[in-house]
């Protein structure tokens, strides 16, 4: 198509970016440096950031959100791996419709699927329930561990992201020759070696695929711990919402903010770069 | 699907049936050789049950006449249908939701189109910059751009009067969180049939809107089905968005939301969030399908599609 400059096609595009995504994550790091609470507005300060690294409590909250995230993603490695490993190698009929379901289960109303998991899990829950039902559990006395603490989190965080962990690798795991670990059976080699020798070296940029697009953004989850977690899963997603949306402390919220989006970005950048230097397609 | 398999597995899985040895094979051999089967089927069900599950219970309780969720099927009733398509609140939010998801959709079909050709079509400098920044909404958390975009909007009241926080500023920000979608999918069906095809219609003498009209488009077309099926999914299910920058106005995510922060396990939760999930069930199906229509000739790449697809 002569004549025609991508930047023609680009102006609208880039105007709206511009206006909409990047304005206001500068906005973060701006307001990050300012005061600006219900009470003290203007002027130029470090003080949100000292707030962030000196308040104990913080420093609690982002522990807590690095196991609940640790916790979530060794859960779906642990799922994922062998799911992608059945849908690619063994599958057969059923691998796209398991596909369908898993892109499904990704585009089911986040809020809704939380909810559900709010029915099944509660004190008066389905599980309990059945295990009073069973005789297991006596109902003034049922599972409370099971919905408002990390359990309940970790389970659900790990349902909504399975998608993501499972696709990656079930496509690095799919052009992977089965040959190879045909010949490798041959030879003599158990299921753990062929796994090891074969299988999780060739599949790694899907792996470390899954875990850029997983654990990352796990660390900013918010409506999830709200919702069916409580005062032990409280997460720096929801710190970062109530500092914004209930203590009005626009500065801290923003410095908060501006952290994570930092933090994750160097992240992304070195797993990037690791990748690059391990001469890995990511 | 068995009829791609590669014709040497079939052969040789018909000889391994057909042999004697089989037959006479010991009991033992036989179970520890169906292991591995058993355990593949046991691990998707129960994933499939896991995800799933939840969601089955919601849509059987939404029928169940008993208020009180401890006391579980008093009978089957519409009950909850009535009261959820009665209840105002919610139903303007299901209404602002769509109104919300059809707009975004529609820009962000334009946009994100606009994008992909421009990144696949053209090299220029910069193109990696550009690729670049029209990809990072998808990396960037979406509570992220919902805290910026809301101290953005509260904060500097840009476009004094048409912007405070509402409907108009999820939009916006939604379009800019929902165009990179279109983009990454149309993007990589694009680059699957390169310039070739359009230099040829070029050289017949073609003109530009010839060439877009009968060569470009045809081939788009089921990609750009899907992409908008996805890209108004993303909408609709997009709570952070809606949370920070709606302001006063909800939309079904924080209808939701509230209610259950208020007082949980309402009936017409049940009800309403059983219905947009099969509505949400159908859609996905519809995309699958055009995702899939022009490659049913090779599984392997089908996949691909899809996976291409995802974000």
């Amino acid at each position: 198509m002569r004549g025609m400059t991508p930047w023609w096609l680009l102006s609208a595009p880039l105007v709206l970016l511009g206006i909409f995504f990047v304005a206001p994550l500068l906005t973060l790091f701006l307001i990050g440096f300012q005061h600006n609470s219900l009470f003290n507005v203007g002027g130029w300060t470090l003080s949100n950031y000292g707030t962030i690294f000196h308040t104990g409590s913080y420093r609690q909250i982002a522990v807590t959100t690095t196991e609940i995230a640790t916790l979530t993603m060794l859960v779906q490695l642990l799922v994922g791996f062998p799911l992608a490993y059945v849908l690619a190698f063994r599958a057969r009929g059923w691998e796209l419709p398991v596909i369908l379901l898993l892109v499904l289960a990704d585009e089911l109303n986040p809020i809704v699927r939380i909810y559900a998991y709010r029915v099944v899990l509660g004190r008066e829950g389905i599980i309990n329930r059945g295990l009073e039902a069973v005789g297991l559990v006596s109902s003034h006395h049922p599972l409370s561990w099971l919905l408002f603490d990390k359990f309940a989190v970790v389970v659900v965080l790990s349902t909504s992201y399975i998608t993501y962990t499972v696709i990656p690798i079930y496509a690095a795991m799919k052009a992977i020759d089965p040959s190879l670990i045909e010949a490798a059976t041959d030879l003599g080699a158990g299921w753990f070696r062929r796994t090891m020798r074969i299988l999780v070296p060739l599949s790694a940029p899907g792996i470390f695929v899954a875990i850029i697009l997983v654990y990352l953004p796990l660390f900013t989850e918010f409506a999830t711990p709200t919702l069916v977690g409580g005062t032990g899963s409280y997460m720096l997603g929801q710190l970062n919402a109530e500092l914004i949306t209930e203590s009005g402390d626009l500065g801290q919220g923003a410095a908060l903010s501006a952290l994570l989006l930092v933090a994750t970005g160097v992240m992304a950048a070195a797993a990037y770069y690791l990748a690059r230097l391990n001469r890995l397609d990511a | 699907m068995s009829r791609t398999e590669p014709a040497v597995v079939t052969d040789r899985a018909r000889a391994a049936r057909a042999s004697p040895r089989r037959a006479t094979m010991p009991f033992r051999v036989r179970v520890r050789r169906s292991i591995p089967g058993i355990l593949s089927v046991a691990l998707v069900v129960f994933v499939m049950l896991v995800l799933f599950g939840p969601i089955i219970m919601l849509a059987v309780l939404s029928f169940d006449k008993s208020t009180i969720i401890a006391l579980y099927w008093q009978g089957f009733t519409t009950q909850w249908y009535h009261d959820a398509w009665s209840n105002s609140d919610l139903r303007s939010a299901v209404q602002n939701s769509l109104v919300v998801a059809v707009i975004v959709t529609a820009f962000s079909m334009v946009l994100g189109t606009m994008t992909a050709f421009a990144i696949t079509r053209f090299r220029f400098r910069g193109r990696g910059a550009v690729a670049g920044l029209a990809g990072a909404p998808l990396v960037v958390p979406w509570l992220m751009i919902g805290i910026g975009a809301a101290i953005f909007f509260f904060h500097y009241q840009v476009l004094p009067g048409m912007f405070p926080l509402s409907l108009w500023s999820v939009t916006a920000v939604q379009i800019i969180c929902t165009f990179p979608l279109v983009t990454a999918v149309v993007a990589s069906r694009l680059a699957r049939f390169e310039g070739v095809q359009e230099e040829a219609a070029v050289d017949l003498g073609a003109s530009r809107l010839q060439v877009l009209r009968r060569v470009i488009l045809p081939q788009l077309t089921p990609a750009l089905g899907a992409a908008a099926i996805f890209a108004f999914s993303w909408s609709f299910n997009n709570f952070e968005i809606d949370f920070f920058v709606g302001g006063y106005d909800q939309t079904f995510p924080v209808w939701v939301y509230s209610e259950l922060k208020r007082a949980p396990n309402l009936p017409i939760i049940n009800a309403s969030s059983t219905l947009i999930s099969a509505v949400q069930v159908l859609m996905v199906i519809v995309a699958w399908r055009l995702l899939l229509r022009d490659d049913t000739a090779d599984e392997r790449r089908g996949a691909s599609t899809v996976i291409d697809a995802l974000p």
